[in-house]
């Protein structure tokens, strides 16, 4: 069926064909994978349903809406939901375009969920926050135009910290997600409603935004696969900035493939964002192998170095464990697999802070209600300014805003900036040496599981300390994808432990090969969270 | 407390229900508040929001200046690392690919001026702006 795939139009032509016996190799994603009882790509399952006529995109949609309708109130994922009849029509619309056995795109039928920092014409873009509550975008932003463009179909707007500004939803103006796991804990943040919709299976893939770790950290409490791409893999236009040098558009899916195959999707140049990156796009699930072909070392002679700094002092016992038997994992694939130690690791941290919160600071300076937003009336134009950004913005935000402030206030840029920048080279250097040494670098994702809803709201220093397995990533610029491969005990059923592998710059390819083999060849985890495994086949 | 200290550096990692790593985050609250330069005058919680333009109440000065004050310490390690001869890193190694400086015709005009709050056409309406001496 996959070899009927062809590519008429310009926007599909950055799909292209896959050689013949990549055919062969994808179409085996479709089956079920030996070890678990999903398959090993929802997205190329529901091509396949669709184009043999076995499912109907409208049937399709209403097993999703279904299951996010019985959810969401538990979970609390969403900020903006259009009517089903929005997203059933688009699906008849693609129904009736497969049925005139017209071409569709290689996301058709598949619904996505976005993260509400991310521009949508047609539905509201808040950024999480009460300052743009009723926002409505004059435009898409570029990943959402491709997405669209390739048949997807946008299921709604998801819940996050505001403007990206924590790690857990609880900074969200408007509501807290809950883990789909345990909704008496978080999901993770700041993309924490796009994680727990894929995790609840109220869609198929979803974006998120990753400034220091807000697509990873989640993608590990909740038990999914995400990825923070390269800097200047995905275009920004439309991702409302909260850290221009740092802030990446990410993908999350219940599989590696998925994610694989919306990243492809999305990534690319864009002319509206001067620091997108004009290197090629590959075919990333052009290299991967199906579960089946494998021989018994299907990752020898890779070269995988875990970060010791990560698995110290101050991380949970249970996801030291979890990440120890994922280089277990890889050594039985026939990785070596060493430590390796990166000291600059921990100075990342206030770095990050320093640099996010500076440029915060300015990129928030725009919400000043005279454009757009919300404005309270005021008799003289400051006080204007004053009020409306009072009102509008959350505390987190406001305290952030201040703290850049004052580390880019005249006497004090030497002192906090331009070091926080000095680190920056630093830590890019190690990771380029480490990179060197190593194919890939692993490490958690966070130094725990997900915690209780209410936990570290009262101290920002508690929260910021769990960044530190993300923020360095992001300091450097460098993909990073994010599996769930074990558990930590914990009622009802357990609670996600998320590896983190590294990558160097524009290797997203191989990073989705490697986690492919390893999430194919993981025995005994199912990552379905059991307020869903009834109704996911 | 010497830079040494700082320099190998406990990571910044938490869970709070562990008393040694309780033990530890004193410690570095303790070690941040010593690491002020002097000459850095610490933050000014009032004169900050002035300048970012966002009007606090009595009661958001009181209950921020010490979480401020906190983090702004906790910078304070940055002030004992040895930095000489490092070039800043503006971000990441990427290219800066600019477009050609042409001008196109935006197609939505319309939506961007209906999120306007206060419009009279033409104008974007906004209060006097207040000249102070």
């Amino acid at each position: 069926m996959l070899s009927t795939l062809q590519t008429p139009r310009s926007s599909l032509s950055r799909f292209t064909l896959p050689s013949s016996s990549t055919i062969t190799t994808l179409a085996s994603l479709t089956t079920q994978s030996p070890t678990t009882s999903e398959p090993q790509s929802q997205i190329l399952s529901i091509r396949h349903s669709l184009l043999t006529r076995n499912l109907s995109a409208v049937d399709l949609a209403h097993s999703y809406l279904t299951r996010l309708r019985l959810t969401e109130p538990h979970l609390r994922s969403f900020l903006h939901l259009p009517d089903d009849q929005t997203i059933i029509s688009q699906a008849n619309h693609l129904d009736r375009r497969i049925a005139a056995g017209e071409d569709v795109g290689p996301l058709a039928g598949v619904l996505v969920a976005v993260k509400d920092n991310i521009c949508t014409v047609d539905m509201p873009s808040t950024g999480g926050s009460r300052i743009l509550q009723n926002y409505r975008p004059p435009f898409d932003a570029t990943a959402v135009k491709k997405l669209k463009e390739l048949g997807g179909i946008v299921v709604g707007k998801t819940n996050m910290d505001e403007f990206g500004m924590g790690s857990t939803t609880e900074a969200s103006a408007f509501q807290v997600t809950a883990n789909p796991w345990d909704v008496s804990r978080v999901p993770g943040g700041s993309s924490g409603g796009s994680a727990a919709a894929v995790s609840a299976r109220q869609c198929v893939v979803s974006l998120g935004s990753d400034t220091g770790g807000s697509v990873r950290q989640p993608a590990s409490f909740c038990g999914v696969v995400g990825l923070k791409p390269t800097y200047g893999r995905v275009s920004r236009f439309g991702l409302m900035a909260y850290a221009s040098s740092l802030d990446a558009i990410g993908c999350f899916g219940s599989s590696v493939a998925d994610t694989g195959i919306l990243l492809h999707a999305i990534a690319g140049h864009d002319r509206f964002d001067a620091t997108s990156s004009k290197q090629e796009v590959p075919n990333f699930l052009s290299h991967f192998d199906s579960a089946s072909s494998l021989e018994s070392k299907p990752l020898k002679g890779l070269r995988v170095g875990l970060i010791r700094e990560t698995i110290e002092d101050g991380v949970d016992a249970g996801v030291v464990s979890a990440i120890r038997a994922a280089a277990s994992h890889f050594e039985e694939l026939g990785c070596s697999v060493n430590e390796v130690s990166l000291p600059s690791f921990s100075l990342g941290l206030p770095a990050y802070y320093v640099l996010a919160l500076s440029e915060s600071s300015s990129n928030l300076s725009r919400y000043d209600g005279i454009r757009y937003g919300n404005q309270v009336h005021a008799d003289e134009l400051d006080s204007l300014y004053g009020d409306s950004r009072a009102k509008g913005l959350g505390s987190e935000v406001k305290m952030r805003i201040l703290m850049g402030t004052y580390a880019l206030s005249a006497g004090y840029y030497d002192a906090y900036y331009k070091r926080a920048q000095q680190l920056r080279t630093i830590i890019r250097n190690s990771f380029k040496e480490a990179l060197d040494q190593y194919d890939i670098l692993i490490s958690p994702a966070a130094p725990s599981v997900a915690y209780k809803i209410g936990e570290k709201k009262n101290d920002p220093l508690a929260m910021y300390a769990g960044d530190i397995m993300t923020v360095n990533v992001n300091l450097a610029g460098l993909p990073a994808l994010v599996l769930p491969c074990g558990f930590v005990d914990s009622e009802p059923a357990g609670l996600p432990v998320g590896l983190q592998m590294i990558g160097a710059a524009f290797d997203e390819g191989e990073l989705l090969r490697v986690g492919h083999i390893f999430e194919q060849t993981l025995e005994n985890c199912r990552f379905v969270p059991p307020l869903v495994a009834d109704s996911v086949e | 407390m010497s830079s040494k200290m700082l320099l190998r550096g406990t990571p910044l990692t938490l869970t709070l229900w562990n008393p040694k790593i309780q033990h530890k985050l004193l410690q570095l609250r303790r070690l941040s508040s010593k690491t002020n330069c002097s000459s850095l005058q610490p933050p000014n919680v009032s004169h900050l929001a002035k300048t970012a333009h966002i009007s606090l109440t009595p009661t958001e000065v009181e209950e921020f200046g010490p979480k401020i004050q906190q983090v702004i310490g906790w910078f304070g390690q940055l002030q004992g690392v040895d930095l000489q001869s490092i070039e800043p890193s503006i971000r990441a190694d990427t290219e800066n690919n600019l477009r050609d400086n042409t001008p196109e015709i935006f197609d939505h005009r319309d939506a961007i001026i209906a999120s306007v709050p206060s419009y009279e056409e033409p104008y974007i309406k906004v209060p006097k702006v207040l000249n102070v001496d």
